[in-house]
Order: C-alpha cells, then structure tokens, then sequence
C-alpha cells in the first residue's frame, strides 16, 4: 500500500526520496510510502512535504490516511476524478488557506472584514470558549494585509483574543 | 521551510491552549535572560502542532479517494496524539534549562519551530 499525499499539476515536482511523483495525465499524484505508526510526527513531516511543495506550485492535499494499493492505482483514482481535481485545483489557484480562532463577545463581528480580503471561507463550529472559528482561502498577495487586518481588529475591539496560524495548504477548499 | 505558522498571536494564549499542558511558572525561573520570551516561543511552538493536528483531524481534505483510509483505531490514536503532545512538553522542560536553540535541537524530527 502506498500513501496519497497531495494532488498537483503537471510538470511533475521533483520530490525526496522516498516520496513519488506519479504523473496522471495532466495531473500528478505525490505519493510515499503508508506509515502504519500515525504520530505527530508523521503528520508533521507530511506537512512539511506539503509546504515544500506548496512553496512553488499550486496543490490539493489528501486527506490523511488516504491509500491506494500501488502507483498504478494512485494515477488511476487521479484519472477518474480528472474534471473534479482539476476544477479544485482552479478554485485554490494562487491561495493559501489561514486559520482564525476567536475568543470573545464580538467573534463573529470580525468575519466580514476578514471574509472581504479572502476569495472564501469556511464557517466550522467554535469550541468554548471560542466564538469564532473559520479557514478563509487567501490570495498569497493578500496574505500580509489579511494579518495586518487581524492585528488592528485585535487592537480596536475591547475584550476580544485573536488567533491566526498559516499559511497551510488549503485543507478546507478541495472541492471545486 | 517550517517557520512559524502563527501569524498573529493575541497578547493572552490561554484561552486557546486550554488543552496544552499549563507552562509551568516555576520554569521560567530556570531561565536566565528574558523568560518571558522563551514562555512564550514554547507556548507557540506547541500551539503550531495542536494546530496542524487539529487541521488534519477535523477536516476532510478529498474525500475518501480509495479503500484503506484510516482504521477507527488509527483515528483514535490520532486523538491520542494531542496526549503524546504532553509527554513532549515533559522532554522540552527537562531541556529548559538551556538555550533556545538547544530547545530547537531538543524537538528532533519537528524541525525548527520557534
């Protein structure tokens, strides 16, 4: 069994041993080997990979856990979702995805300022003491105004705890 | 390449590392220059990986592509991690007493976080 790391565009990246990038048509699927021992570290090193990746092309990530019984098989599940992948692919073009977690009264008040330097975002539901919770999809040019933005509604709104992490491959946005 | 992923922290962390073993005060005493800092790169870096778990576990990236995505008992040593994240925190205090950077070296396969 190997393992199903992201999905990316052709021309195929050149990827560590062990790693593979196994051409799908116009697609490539960045494989490695399946790690019966799930660890922080394991998925740590995956995201390494996937930043090493994502520093010079556009990708979708697998989702963790996702196998297949050999390359053949890894290029023939690509080929069949080729519209599909293809269509996310384009959705994530030139974006990064950046994490928001919120505490305090007025979380869901810093979502539209947010929400209008992003091409979209998603809503997931905040965990208490949380009251906001949500990925938005970034355009990497807009990164920093995006952190900037965060930084002053931190400091404008009373009693308001603003966290924001990224930039990570685009875990939220795979569907076209 | 694994630079810091937290882009912006708010002055107060510990609403958002209720689950994260509490930093204890009693180290910064070992610490010589700027304990302050040093509290604060720790609590970082371990909110980086609860973070990253925390992404990799709630979201479905493509969905179920093929047979042989992760058992029910792979998933729940997957939550079982965020416990791993306390032993860790156990090696990072005993190698508190020195430098950052040695704390950098301390995290092995982690990479360089803070």
């Amino acid at each position: 069994m190997i393992e199903l790391y992201a999905i990316a565009e052709q021309p195929a990246p050149e990827v560590p041993s062990p790693l593979r990038a196994v051409a799908a048509g116009s697609l490539v699927a960045v494989c490695g080997p399946a790690d019966d021992e799930v660890t922080p570290e394991a998925l740590w090193q995956r995201e390494m990979v996937l930043e090493g990746l994502m520093a010079d092309r556009n990708l979708l990530p697998v989702r963790y856990g996702t196998r297949v019984e050999d390359e053949e098989a890894a290029a023939r599940a690509v080929e069949e979702r080729r519209e599909h992948l293809a269509a996310a692919l384009e959705r994530v073009r030139g974006a990064v995805e950046l994490s928001v977690r919120v505490v305090g009264e007025a979380g869901t008040a810093v979502h539209e300022p947010l929400l209008a330097l992003a091409r979209d975002a998603v809503v997931s539901r905040p965990q208490a003491p949380e009251s906001h919770r949500a990925a938005y999809l970034v355009d990497r040019a807009a990164i920093q105004e995006f952190v900037d933005t965060v930084a002053a509604l931190q400091r404008t709104t009373t009693n308001l705890q603003v966290l924001c992490t990224g930039p990570w491959p685009p875990y939220s946005f795979t569907s076209p | 390449m694994s630079a810091d992923k937290i882009l912006h922290a708010p002055p107060d962390l510990d609403p958002f590392a209720r689950e994260l073993p509490r930093l204890d005060h009693a180290l910064s005493r070992r610490i010589d220059a700027d304990p302050e800092r040093v509290q604060r790169g720790l609590a970082q870096l371990v909110l980086t990986i609860v973070e990253l778990l925390r992404q990799l576990m709630e979201r479905q990236a493509l969905r179920r592509i093929d047979g042989g995505t992760l058992s029910d008992e792979q998933v729940e040593r997957l939550g079982q991690t965020f416990m791993e994240l306390d032993r860790r925190m156990e090696e990072l205090r005993e190698h508190f007493g020195l430098t950052e950077e040695d704390l950098n070296l301390a995290l092995g396969p982690l990479g360089n976080l803070l």
